[in-house]
Formats: structure tokens, sequence, C-alpha cells
């Protein structure tokens, strides 16, 4: 069986040598019709501030590969480029690729020159026949317009003879409205003068602020998006764990107060990525963008479970026996009465939960969810400039701190109504420091409990500096 | 035995010394060397003319997430570019010190200043970083490959065309040259990138992407520690050559590593790291 097998796999062999005989005789037959070298790739290096585009104006890289036929060997190899496309030798490379799988890299002494759009690569002596050939031109800047950009090949043979490779087509971007302003902007002597202070050119480069403004803004639409989804979506499932937490059955209480606990009691950042590294290896396949939706929800309803607590168990408990006393049921009881004043309550508290959720869309970027914080990355990563976090910051502070603005609001008219309402244990100065401080520190805490639900109700009944320590 | 390392001393001194006059008559690279050293207060300028984080200690900031290059073995910085970032400090008559930053994060940080006076990360010297750092000569030359688990229905066969498709995910590791390669020649590919080759690695196994391209020693050390469950579909030789980042107002330094490297690989130092490693 074995016998065979290596039997038949050595006529096989025979067979393909034959084949490639019958091939190069044939090649060498007709030598007015056969290329003598082949275009394998002609690519150039993506300059955008991110993605696959090649735009012009913008110096980029141009590798181009070409495999010669077997029998040839080579003099030369010329590029003509579209007109109007600026290049430099200076860093231009030839090498030769050999080996099966073109892993061997033989450096060949090589001489670039040019005349106008087209650079020759002359070798030093004719290159050992049928080689695989790799050019790399820097600093190539297409024309700012675009379009498909052809780059013609020419090869000069052993013999001296000149032989069209053919041509490749490079797709390159026009340049768009930032980049022409960027452009602009490097021009410009004030922009240089700034950007000599090393500090300045670091965190606050003008041509990055205006270059990174686009690329970060869909990373701020994508954080936006997740937010927005993942926040309802915690809004009933934190309401009901706090009915769990609350209940009367120690087994809903005790799983209620688990979820919590280990929730709360864990970063969010661990939690995602036992999410997106854990669950698929657990068969469990769900794309980056829902997944991080999930896991931000599920995280926020554990802190928004302990608001909802607090804020019904701040509710007098007059207010249970009132409505009790009118005849209403348990659920009736906290449909129509206890929660419609919980809200008024809560809704400060809230305001901060989803500031905080906003801010945690950015511990995505360790996953590859495409938001703000990993689009800023990509800008430094390349550019070795902080600028793109500033802006990235930006992004956050838009939505932050007019949020803020509106917890302060809130607050301000939870304390007038409370004033009118209910009995209260502060004078009227206390209260107004108290609003003045809540004002600071809205924004700037972290998740702090509220008050412990075990005490009584008289004890709990809200009032401002209660939520000035959300 | 004292009176050798005295003698080593002086003679080292009386170098640093020539060394120093020859860097003043060259009028603007010290100049723009000494004026760093006075904008930041907590560097030291040596005797030999170039400026350090601590006086010293070569302070060397590094991404441990690179086996074998570079990586955390019970808490110790082992691999490669280790072993090369201590022989250079030795050659240069200082203490090693590892700084642990996010690959994407180093060169912004030398480019800086601040944080640390050189970064060994396997980076590529390339002419877009080389216009916000400057890089030492090159140490070792390394290329591409592209890997993919095997249960996929990925072959080598054609692979560029079944990578360069609008429903493939690529993993690559942020601000690397594999990054560049796949937004180069697979352009209708996703490229995904994460903060870590580890990462990218794990999200392929997860099932978030479908192939990771990386640097070849990189991938042949995944896959022979932990994922033997996956192939190399494709090496690309990309000869790419990994040397030392240092900032562009230290040129001194980057002269001192070079010459440091210089003599590791004459003496063989070099070649025998990269057999035991690799």
């Amino acid at each position: 069986m074995n016998q065979t097998n290596v039997r038949g796999r050595r006529w096989g062999a025979a067979l393909l040598a034959l084949l490639c005989a019958i091939a190069v005789v044939l090649s060498m037959a007709v030598p007015s019709n056969a290329q003598a070298m082949e275009i394998a790739k002609c690519t150039a290096r993506p300059n955008a501030d991110s993605g696959s585009d090649v735009l012009g104006g913008t110096e980029t890289r141009i590798t181009w590969e070409g495999q010669a036929t077997d029998s040839e060997s080579l003099q030369s190899i010329s590029l003509t480029l579209p007109a109007g496309t600026g290049y430099s030798l200076d860093q231009a490379r030839a090498t030769i690729l050999t080996g099966e799988d073109h892993m061997t890299r033989v450096s060949v002494p090589t001489t670039f020159s040019s005349d106008g759009e087209t650079i020759t690569a002359t070798f030093s002596e004719p290159t050992d026949a049928g080689g695989y050939y790799r050019l790399e031109i820097y600093g190539v800047v297409f024309p700012t317009a675009g379009g498909d950009m052809p780059i013609q090949a020419t090869c000069v043979l052993a013999d001296g003879s000149q032989e069209q490779v053919g041509s490749s087509t490079i797709a390159v971007t026009g340049v768009s409205v930032t980049k022409q302003l960027t452009n602009w902007l490097e021009d410009q002597p004030w922009v240089q003068a700034w950007n000599s202070v090393k500090f300045l050119k670091l965190f606050f480069n003008p041509i990055l602020l205006v270059s990174s403004f686009p690329v970060v803004l869909q990373g701020f639409f994508m954080a936006l998006a997740i937010v927005v989804i993942a926040f309802p979506l915690a809004i009933p499932l934190g309401l009901l764990l706090s009915f769990m937490r609350m209940s009367k059955f120690g087994i809903l209480r005790g799983l209620g107060s688990l979820y919590v606990n280990i929730v709360r009691g864990t970063p969010v950042f661990l939690q995602i990525y036992i999410a997106f590294f854990g669950l698929p290896l657990a068969g469990v396949q769900i794309p980056p963008f829902p997944l991080g939706i999930i896991v931000l929800a599920m995280n926020s309803a554990a802190y928004q479970c302990e608001i909802y607590r607090a804020g019904i168990q701040s509710i007098s408990k007059g207010q249970f026996e009132a409505a009790r006393s009118l005849g209403m049921n348990g659920a009736q009881t906290m449909a129509f009465v206890i929660i419609p004043q919980t809200v008024r309550r809560v809704l400060p508290t809230l305001t901060n939960e989803f500031i905080l959720l906003y801010k945690d869309t950015s511990m995505l970027a360790a996953v590859g969810v495409m938001e703000v914080v990993m689009y800023a990355k990509t800008i430094v990563a390349s550019t070795g400039s902080i600028t793109p976090y500033i802006v990235a910051a930006l992004f956050y502070l838009v939505i932050t701190l007019p949020l803020a603005k509106v917890v302060g609001k809130l607050e301000k008219k939870l304390a007038n109504n409370d004033t009118g309402s209910g009995p209260s244990s502060m004078s009227r100065k206390e209260r107004r420091a108290a609003k003045k401080t809540a004002k600071h520190e809205s924004l700037v805490d972290r998740r702090i409990d509220l008050p412990d639900a075990n005490a009584s109700a008289e004890a709990v009944e809200v009032s401002p500096e209660r939520f000035s320590s959300m | 035995m004292k009176i050798k390392k005295i003698g080593i001393l002086v003679a080292a001194g009386v170098l640093a010394a020539a060394l120093g006059l020859f860097g003043c008559s060259s009028s603007s690279s010290s100049s723009s060397s000494a004026q760093s050293a006075a904008s930041s207060s907590s560097a030291t300028t040596t005797s030999a003319g170039y400026t350090l984080q601590k006086a010293g200690t070569l302070t060397i900031a590094t991404s441990p997430d690179f086996p074998p290059f570079e990586n955390l073995e019970n808490g110790q910085y082992v691999g490669l570019d280790i072993e090369i970032g201590k022989a250079v400090a030795e050659k240069l008559g200082l203490t090693p010190e590892f700084k642990t930053l996010q690959f994407d994060a180093i060169l912004p940080a030398i480019a800086a200043g601040g944080q640390a006076d050189c970064g060994i990360s396997g980076f590529t010297v390339d002419p877009e970083r080389e216009k916000t750092v400057d890089f030492s000569d090159s140490y070792y030359i390394d290329d591409q490959a592209i890997a993919v688990m095997k249960d996929s229905s990925f072959t080598s066969e054609g692979i560029d065309s079944q990578l360069n498709n609008a429903n493939v995910t690529i993993a690559v590791q942020s601000g690397t040259s594999g990054e560049e390669y796949v937004q180069e020649n697979y352009p209708n590919a996703k490229c995904q990138a994460y903060g870590n080759s580890t990462d990218a690695f794990a999200a392929m196994q997860a099932g978030q992407a479908n192939a990771v391209c990386t640097n070849k020693a990189v991938v042949q050390n995944m896959l022979a520690d932990a994922y033997s469950d996956a192939q190399i579909v494709k090496n690309v030789a990309t000869g790419e050559e990994y040397a030392i980042a240092v900032s562009k107002d230290n040129p001194q330094l980057t002269a001192a590593i070079d010459q440091a490297l210089k003599e590791l690989k004459d003496d063989g130092t070099i070649d025998s790291l990269i057999n035991e490693y690799l």
C-alpha cells in the first residue's frame, strides 16, 4: 500500500517535470510572445489616519513585485508613475526573493535613477535567471485629485532588449476637506511656531486636532450608540434586581445580592475580557457591538439596582400605609404611589450613572470595539503625538459636561420640592451649602451607595445632601 | 583588583571626556541635547554627552506581550530584546531598568521624553517612524506571518484572495507593521487591532477574527506554545529590521547604543542570543 503510494507519487513528479520541461521549451520556442516578467503585486501603503485608503497629496510607499520567467535575467526594471506624482529615491530599495515561498531575501546592489515620471532600478550586474523582484519606493505623493493611478512597468533583459511588463493600477482617494485643511495648516508660519514648542506639539498639535477630528467622530457615534442602547436595557434589569433584593423570599434576595455584589465587586474591564474572550470559547458567538452593549447593560444594572432600592426605601413608610388603607394591593401601591415618587428622587443619581456608563464605553477599546479611544489610539500609534487623545477627551466632555449641568438642575429642583412637601431637619442655609457642594461633586465622585436600606424610613428621607454624595 | 577597576574608570573617563569634546565641536546636535536636559530637571547628562532619565540607569520601555522577544515569566522580563537591552546597558556601564508600556504608547513616550531612555520592543525601522524617533542599527531581521485556526476553511493555496474579502476579519497588534501589511494588501478585509499580540490570538481562537498577522517569530512562538490548533498559511519576507528607538533629542545615546550593538555583533553575543531564543 505504502509502496504503491510512493511509486504513484514518483510517477506524478516525473510527469510534472516533463510538463515543466515542455512548458520551458515552448516558452523558449516562441520568445516574441512570451512575457519575460509578470507582475505579482503593486500596492501603496495606506496613508489615511486610519483604514486602508491611499490618499492623494500625501506621502505613501509603493511596493511593486514581479516574477521573471525561469530563463530571464534582468539588467533593470523601470516603473512609470502617472503624471504629477512626486517621489523620492532616498529610501528606494530593490530586493530579490528566492526559495520556494520567496522567503529568502537577496539584496542586490542597485542604483536608482529617474527621468521625469519614470524610475529605473539598475542592477550592478545581470541578476540570476527567474528571480522574484520587489521594488519599494518611498515618499510617493499621488496627485491630490485621486483616481485610479496606472503604474507602467518595463524591464531590460540581460541581452539589452527592452520589454513591457504590464500595467497595474492603484486606487487613490481624492484628498478630503480635512486633509486639504491640514495641508494648508502645515504651511502656516504660526502653526510651525506653535509646533516648535514640544509640549504644544505633543498635546495640542493643530494639524492633528483637525485631522483626527473626523476619525474620532466615527468612534463618538459608536460610543453614543452603545450607551443609548445599553442604558435603557439596564433599567428594567435594575428594577427587577432591586425588587429581588427587597423580596420576602430569601432565595430571591440571595440571588439578587449575589449578582449585585459580584458585578460591583469586579472591574468592568475584567468583565469585558471574560465576555469577549471567554464566551466564544464556550461556544457562544456574539458580534462585538451587541456583546459590548450586553456587558455594559448588565454591569450598569447592578449599580442601578442599588439606586432604585435606596430610592424606593427612602419613601416614607406612611405612604405605604396610606395606600394600603385606601384598599390598594402591594402591586398597585408600588405602581401608583411609590414608583412615581421614586423616579423624581433617583433621577439625578441615574443621570450620573448614565455619565459613568458613557465613560465606561472606552474600556471596550481593549477588545477591538471601534469607539472613541480606539480610533484615537490608532492615530496616536501612527503619529506618536498625544493630540488625538485630547480630541477624544473633548468627545467625552461634550456629553458629560451638559449632563452634569442637568444633574445640578435636577438636584436643585428636588431640594425645592422637598422643602414644600416633607419635614426636613435642615435649615435653609444648610441646604444652600449642600447644593453648592452637590454641583461640584456630582461629576467627580465614583459610585457611592445610597443610604443603607435597612435604616428606618424616617432617617432615609431624601434630602439634598444625600444626593450630593452620589 | 581595585587598582585595575580604577584604571578602567580613569580610561573610561578620558574616553568620555574626549567624546564630550568631540560632541561640543559639532554644533547643532549637542546644543539641542543640552536644551532638553535643561528642560526636564530629572534627566541627567552623562559625561559621554547623552542624557539619561536616571543617573547610572538605562531606562528601557518595552511591551512584554511579544514572546519570544519580550514577555513576563513569573514577573521577570525575559526574551531576546530583554537580553539585548541588558547587554547594551552593560556595554554602556549602566544598570538596565525595564518599564512596561503598551506597544503603541512606547514611541510617543520616547518622543515626548521623561519616561524612558530607549524602547526595545521588536520595533521595525520605518521611515514613517523615523520622523518621530531615531533608530539604532538593527540587531535582528524578521518577516511577517499569517496564522489561521487549523479547523478553518483557509488554505495556503490562493490565500491572498481568500483573505481579501469583506467577511474576513484579520486580528493585528495596534501600531505594528503587521497592521500596515494587512491594510495595504487586504484592503477589503476588516483589520481588527488589539492592544497586544496575545489578545489578537485570543480573539482568533474565540472566533472574533479569522486570522492573525504579526511578526513571524512571534507567530511561530505562539503556535508552539499556546495555539497548537492554529497554523501558518502565509509567510511574507518583508525583511523588517528590528532596532532600538531613541529620542531625537539624544543622538549621542543612539551613537553609544550603535557602538555597543556593533561590539555585541562582533563578539558573537547577538548571534548566540538569537540562537537561544529563536
